[in-house]
């Protein structure tokens, strides 16, 4: 299950990068 | 890792992983044909082109992302949360008539129902069991709330940056609540995703997919509820 499991934290992480990027680029008003 | 396991952890995993490769695939088709539709109106005008480098990292690109996803982290909430409590009759999407609500501890295997490959959150039956059987909604609705409010951030530096660029005032972010712009952009998205899910509650009752777990078997009864095939 460790393959399944690392599938689910990189969803998780993709998601969060966007919310970070697009948080950033609002933020700095690009 | 051998070729063979290999095979076997890519077809084990061909759903999550081949969604995330369309899902990367798309998000550059949406910068590639985002920068030349921003483009056109740039030049439409008067204004300066921009790069695909300068639009990928422009507040107008993350808000296109963030307002659609912001709606499906909405959907799958609001599907997870409602069919809970709403039964279509007839429907793939549905339980039966009369099992409406949380079920009872031994249906759900929490607590002392819970068996020898239960995970541990569910065996416990205190506030961890209590968390746990709600996980799953309890993360789609902070990813809403989250992708929402990036969408907020990133549609206000966009709407701000168009303003200038036609030389208005900007307005604050609590100003932006109040802008017409961000209620179109979150209607817009949450309106299709409603007539979606209805349409897969109610369309699921008369029409079949064979072979796939959306769908009831092709043979089932079109009053059978909650069967998957």
């Amino acid at each position: 299950m460790n393959g399944v499991r690392a599938i689910f934290v990189a969803y998780l992480v993709v998601i969060a990068i966007g919310i970070a990027y697009a948080l950033l680029l609002g933020v700095t008003g690009r | 890792m051998s070729a063979p396991r290999r095979h076997g952890f890519l077809r084990a995993n061909a759903l999550s992983l081949g969604f995330g490769v369309l899902f990367l695939v798309t998000l550059v088709g949406q910068a590639l044909s985002g920068v030349s539709d921003f483009n056109s109106q740039q030049i439409a005008e008067g204004l300066e082109p921009v790069s695909l480098l300068a639009y990928v990292t422009s507040s107008s690109f993350a808000v296109d992302v963030m307002e659609n996803w912001q709606s499906e982290y909405l959907q799958f909430l609001l599907y997870i949360v409602a069919t809970v409590w709403l039964i279509q009759r007839g429907s793939a999407e549905s339980k039966e008539p009369g099992e409406e609500g949380t079920e009872s501890d031994e249906q759900q295997k929490v607590g002392r129902h819970a068996e020898e490959e239960s995970p541990t959150w569910a065996r416990t039956g205190d506030w961890r069991t209590a968390l746990y059987s709600r996980s799953l909604g309890l993360l789609m609705g902070a990813l809403f709330l989250l992708t929402w409010g990036a969408s907020a951030v990133a549609g206000w530096a966009a709407f701000n940056s168009e303003q200038l660029g036609q030389r208005q005032d900007p307005v604050s972010f609590v100003g932006y609540f109040g802008e017409a712009d961000f209620w179109n952009r979150s209607f817009q998205n949450w309106q299709s995703e409603m007539l979606a899910v209805g349409s897969m509650a109610i369309f699921s009752v008369y029409l079949r997919q064979r072979g796939s777990p959306e769908s009831k078997p092709v043979g089932a009864a079109h009053a059978d509820t909650g069967e998957t095939g």
